[in-house]
């Protein structure tokens, strides 16, 4: 390496520092938790994997009986070309030669005919049975508890349904499966030699055990190697990743030069993987192709003695010498298969693993779906952890009468929204019930029981699209009009009305170019179109004006009229459109009662009411002191 | 492509020794047809056999010389590929590091990503593989194609006959491969975000019972995706076979044609097998010809974009900085800001005409309704931004002359969104100062009020906080970047809304304890309630970019503008709820 002073291209004056990543920022970036063995063939993976191709069985065992047609066409050819040498070169038969010549095209046009409806037919069943796999992980994600979600980062899965599939793919693009056919073909160039002449079959395959050594070596060696580098390309892709999204952070805390040398080690590791692959490979290819060299001019030397004999013909030499060619070339291309296999296998493991995780949170076999429902709600005796005894939730009952309204109230990690993510069946209560219209949420027809149930949980959620879609969820039966009439309703038609594309303005992903307030009110206006008898929310905290506040509150209003509510209510004016206000302290039911009630009673309500006030006292007192 | 000679440049001792390796493999791999020729020749002339033999030998020891070389040639280039791919990449990130929050919010970053990873691997197929072969393509050809033509040229003519057939191939098949394989890749692309939303808003999606259609929109993606790919795969099918055909169609026209020659005793035996072996040895860099000329495609399209992020300057420049004789005080300045976000659709001023001034040591508070500039305002400070019009100074000194590092170093900035990075809690604490020993990551997780959060994780300070700190709340979040922001002991301290997640007894606690840091610092803290702010020596309320109300507490009470009315609204909110 020249030094940096010296290098043109060097856009930074940050000199690489070669330290090994430290332990635990690569324990931290293990973005796949790769399996330890990097298998090349599996054969229980390879049997989940036919049960995808099984609806396809019929193209795929048609292009299954491609592969011998195209070897036979494949290894005809030397032989033609050792009949028209032997039976007409040397007998000047230029006629006989010419149709000799016709079967040797028609040998090659077979070839290629079969190999490309191989290749078509397998590609046809990949792309179909791809595609059903992709599906099934989709709707099986979709069915996912609530809690796979907290333990499980977006991005990983999007790359189980992505990447990894693709990568299943590209097996079968770059005719991996074709490996066992590969190995067939040899035994048949074998067995047509030693058909030929088997004395001078075996000077061809002298050299056969260095070369099976030679790639058994190869495959130990390139194993673990392969493995790192898919290991170390995938920690240093989540390293640069995470760096781009919290670049303003680095910026910030002038973590640049650090934040580069770890980078560079992470870098550097994965280059080093490289190198050796590198080397590996070249040593396996120029391997192959100095065996295949050799093999052939022992079959000259040893040929020789017998042509001048005269114990073969010059032909045989020649179909020799082709066979010899054709006996390599799957060997060339066997490092790459073997690649493609390797992460095959281990694309397929992850993809099989997310499609084993148990949905969990299902409907029972004979569930609950009725016409109407009159919207009361029953916490009985719930219990609740998110893992093992760390109880979120202790003992809470709470009956909620058709049409009430219910005022949440605790401070931060009470168990507020887990109360209400347990209502709509987010998770599973540990122990007590949950009943909605007196029936057990776990009997209920998962899909009935929130299509009871609107949801608008504290951070908004806008899909990209536009703005109607993101009201009516893209459900055919609320029209234009009826959207228009539910905006109207929860203001939101103020802001609407303004943005230059209307219900059709385009929202960015995650709705960035709207302001909270505006995704709050069309949170409000989606629950509402939604119209549930039973109406969950999770009021957003203090992050508007006070006018967008008003607003809010009067469109909040209008979302709980006639129906059953359940409000974590943060702000004051929310509490008292409530009936009842219920407070949880650490898990559990301290308080229920009108607000005038729980002040009077001077309890925990009456503490957190008064902090407002406290805060407040205590700012002014330190001024005071100055 | 100017880039990337400086980069091949750095390796010219390997490249070069690759390159006589290159040239030494085809050299050798030349005399093998050759040697071939003189024991069929030998055979035909009926003997000696022990000729034969030498011959033999000799190609023995031409493959094992050849091997050598071979294996150099390819790993010294292939590394070298590598090792520049390791430092284009090293380059970009440095790069990166350098550009301005102003450039992230126009990028996304999944798109960047697919341009560091792709396009990277691009560049270095181009310098690995495309450069072997672009060498070598030629060196065979020139060889082979002499050595057949002093043999025979009418032969070498006749074989070299399908050859223009083959270069219209190659330019079609190579030109519908790309067009085809971009296609998937935008395919994936599609499917991959409509992934990523869906599973973002996965709660929506379940709550609202949306799956079914859900999955119905992704189904209809994965079918165009399937099709896309079902069309590169007829191209890439056809590639082999007819490649193939064309160079199996060279051989007969040499067999044929040569055969009669033969026959007719203008060719030895020996020249026609040597012939055949040349073709062999021309097959594989015919075949690969179309393959090459799409990763040269390719390459230069992936170093073209990658150019366009070198070019993307930094415009937060540090040239104007000399160095301070003492360190930041932290006495503060507005003097007539102006500010806009460049290409905002608007083009409506984030900031017009603040102009404000505060003490080192003083605390500032900022209120005003969101979208007022507030955020905007704290952003000039550390540079995130540089303000359009106007000066922000720093102890008198316009930011613009300090040199960036120490600036931002004099700064500890709390951000609205509390960004976490998946390392350990400790980690994360210490990202600013990374040096700071347990003692002060404990004062400052007591601080933030972490203390006996961290106690109750499982691995304590060493418990990882997963991608974007996942398996934390979301109050927790922004207490560790609190932490963080007091751990580099700044002369500045910001809090942007930044204890919005965390409960009001919580809050009070945190803010109890910051006014023992407070005091000896300067601080300016956004947030919207009342009760939050009114202790500062100096509160400004924004709206629509501009100053409209500046005092402290008891002044803008008694000035009865849009504070006082703020504060009466929430006093009055409370003591209804009193009655």
């Amino acid at each position: 390496m020249t030094d940096e002073a010296g290098r043109p291209g060097r856009v930074t004056p940050l000199r690489p520092r070669r330290a090994a990543a430290e332990e635990s920022l690569k324990r931290a970036l293990d973005p796949h938790g790769e399996e330890a063995l990097g298998k090349a063939y599996d054969a229980r993976l390879i049997r989940r994997l036919w049960t995808f191709i099984r609806p396809y069985r019929r193209i795929f065992w048609l292009s299954v009986a491609c592969l011998p047609l195209n070897a036979a066409c494949m290894l005809a050819q030397p032989y033609i070309l050792k009949l028209a040498i032997d039976r007409y070169v040397s007998a000047g038969d230029a006629r006989g030669l010419g149709r000799m010549g016709l079967v040797y095209v028609a040998a090659i046009v077979g070839e290629c005919a079969f190999f490309y409806a191989q290749y078509y037919l397998t590609m046809l069943v990949a792309q179909r049975s791809l595609a059903d796999l992709r599906v099934r992980v989709f709707a099986h994600v979709q069915r996912l508890p609530m809690s796979y979600f907290d333990r499980h980062p977006v991005g990983r899965l999007v790359t189980r349904l992505t990447s990894d599939v693709d990568v299943l793919n590209e097996m079968f693009a770059a005719g991996a499966m074709t490996i066992f056919m590969d190995v067939l073909t040899m035994l048949g160039i074998v067995v047509i030699m030693l058909g030929l002449d088997a004395r001078l079959a075996l000077a061809a395959l002298a050299l056969m055990p260095v070369l099976v050594v030679g790639i058994d070596f190869f495959r130990r060696a390139a194993r673990r190697t392969y493995r790192q580098i898919r290991e170390r390309i995938a920690r240093l892709n989540s390293y640069l990743q995470e760096a781009l999204s919290g670049m303003t952070i680095i910026q910030l805390f002038a973590r640049e030069r650090r934040c580069f040398e770890e980078f560079d080690a992470l870098n550097d590791e994965h280059r080093e993987a490289n190198h050796w692959s590198n080397i590996y490979e070249a040593a396996l290819f120029s391997m192959v192709e100095a065996l295949a060299s050799i093999s052939g001019a022992l079959v000259v030397w040893w040929a020789a003695g017998d042509i001048l004999a005269g114990a073969i013909a010059f032909g045989t030499l020649v179909a020799f010498l082709e066979y010899i060619q054709r006996f390599f070339i799957p060997i060339r291309e066997f490092s790459i298969k073997y690649a493609v296999m390797q992460s095959a296998m281990a694309s397929a493991e992850r993809v099989f693993q997310l499609l084993d995780t148990p949905p969990a949170i299902v409907s029972p076999a004979r569930a609950y779906a009725p016409e109407r429902v009159r919207g009361t709600i029953e916490f009985d005796h719930v219990w609740f952890a998110y893992k093992g005894e760390d109880w979120v939730l202790r003992d809470v009952s709470l009956a909620v009468g058709a049409g009430e309204k219910i005022a949440i109230v605790g401070a931060t990690g009470s168990g507020k929204t887990s109360l209400i993510k347990l209502l709509a069946r987010f998770y599973e209560v540990s122990r007590g019930a949950i009943r909605v219209d007196g029936v057990d949420v776990r009997d209920w027809d998962l899909a009935s029981l929130r299509r009871r149930i609107g949801v608008v949980l504290q951070d908004v959620f806008l899909f990209s699209g536009d703005v109607a879609g993101n009201i009516s969820l893209g459900r055919p039966e609320i029209d234009t009009a009826a959207i228009e009439e539910v905006a109207r309703r929860v203001h939101a038609w103020e802001f609407i009305g303004r943005l230059p594309g209307g219900l059709h303005e385009r929202v960015r992903e995650r709705g960035s170019n709207l302001s909270t307030g505006q995704r709050q009110l069309l949170a409000f206006a989606r629950a509402l179109a939604y119209d549930p008898a039973i109406l969950v929310l999770d009021e957003a905290t203090s992050s508007v004006d006070t006018e967008t506040e008003m607003v809010i509150q009067d469109a909040l209003a209008t979302l709980m009229r006639d129906r059953t509510a359940l409000v974590i209510a943060h702000r004051l004016t929310t509490i008292e459109h409530s009936d009842r206000i219920v407070v949880l302290h650490h898990g559990a039911v301290r308080e229920t009662g009108t607000h005038r009630e729980l002040i009077a009673a001077r309890g925990i309500y009456h503490r957190l009411y008064e902090l407002q006030y406290a805060l407040a006292d205590d700012a002014a007192a330190g001024r005071a002191a100055r | 492509m100017r880039r990337l000679w400086s980069y091949m440049i750095r390796y010219q001792g390997r490249y070069a020794l690759g390159l006589a390796c290159l040239l030494a493999t085809g050299t050798l791999a030349m005399t093998v047809p050759y040697l071939l020729k003189r024991a069929v020749d030998t055979i035909a002339a009926g003997g000696p056999p022990a000729a034969v033999a030498w011959f033999a030998l000799g190609i023995v020891a031409i493959a094992v010389a050849q091997s050598v070389v071979r294996t150099c040639s390819r790993f010294l280039i292939f590394n070298v590929g590598r090792d520049i791919e390791y430092d284009l990449r090293n380059d970009l990130f440095a790069h990166l590091e350098r550009l301005p929050l102003a450039y992230y919010q126009t990028q996304q970053t999944g798109d960047l990503m697919s341009r560091l990873v792709n396009d990277i691997t691009a560049v270095r197929m181009l310098l690995g593989v495309g450069f072997l072969n672009l060498v070598n393509t030629p060196i065979y050809y020139l060889y082979a194609v002499t050595i057949m033509a002093s043999m025979d040229w009418r032969l070498t003519l006749a074989s070299l006959v399908p050859y223009p057939l083959v270069l219209v191939i190659v330019k079609r098949t190579s030109r519908q491969l790309m067009e085809r394989t971009l296609k998937t890749q935008e395919g994936l692309a599609a499917m991959s975000s409509r992934v990523q939303e869906n599973l973002s808003g996965i709660h929506v999606v379940q709550a609202y019972v949306r799956e079914q259609a859900e999955i119905d929109a992704f189904a209809r993606l994965n079918e165009t995706f399937s099709a896309q790919n079902m069309a590169l795969a007829k191209v890439r099918g056809i590639i082999m076979p007819v490649m193939r055909g064309v160079s199996t169609l060279t051989t007969l026209v040499v067999l044929w044609y040569g055969g009669s020659r033969v026959i007719a005793g203008r060719l030895s035996l020996g020249d026609l097998v040597a012939f055949i072996g040349y073709l062999h040895i021309l097959a594989w860099p015919t075949m690969a010809l179309g393959w090459m000329l799409s990763i040269l495609q390719r390459g230069r399209a992936a170093l073209q974009r990658l150019e366009v992020v070198f070019q993307a300057a930094p415009a937060i420049d540090d040239r104007l900085a000399t160095p301070l004789d003492r360190p930041l005080a932290g006495a503060l300045a507005f003097r007539q800001v102006a500010f806009a976000y460049e290409g905002r659709a608007s083009g409506r001023r984030a900031l017009v005409d603040v102009d404000v001034e505060l003490p080192a040591g003083a605390t500032l508070a900022l209120v005003g309704r969101t979208g007022s500039g507030k955020t905007s305002l704290v952003q000039l400070l550390p540079r995130l931004f540089d303000a359009t019009a106007g000066r922000v100074e720093i102890d008198g000194r316009d930011v613009r002359t300090i040199p960036l590092a120490t600036l931002r170093r004099a700064i500890g900035y709390v951000p609205q969104d509390p960004f976490l990075f998946s390392r350990s809690v400790r980690d994360n604490i210490r990202f600013g100062a990374p040096a700071a020993d347990a003692a002060a990551v404990q004062r400052v997780a007591e601080i933030a009020a972490l203390d006996r959060d961290i106690a109750e994780l499982p691995r304590g300070y060493d418990t990882i906080v997963g991608e974007r700190g996942i398996t934390l709340s979301g109050g927790q979040k922004q207490r560790v970047t609190l932490a963080r922001a007091l751990l580099v002991d700044p002369a500045i301290l910001i809090l942007d809304d930044a204890l919005s997640s965390v409960d009001t007894e919580t809050e009070r606690r945190i803010l109890g304890r910051l006014r023992g840091v407070m005091r000896a610092r300067t601080s300016i803290i956004i947030a919207h309630r009342i009760s939050t702010v009114m202790e500062a020596d100096l509160i400004l309320v924004l709206d629509d970019g501009r100053v409209v109300e500046v005092g402290d507490h008891a002044a803008l009470l008694a000035r009865d503008g849009s504070y006082a009315d703020l504060f009466r609204r929430q006093r009055l909110a409370e003591e209804l709820e009193a009655l």
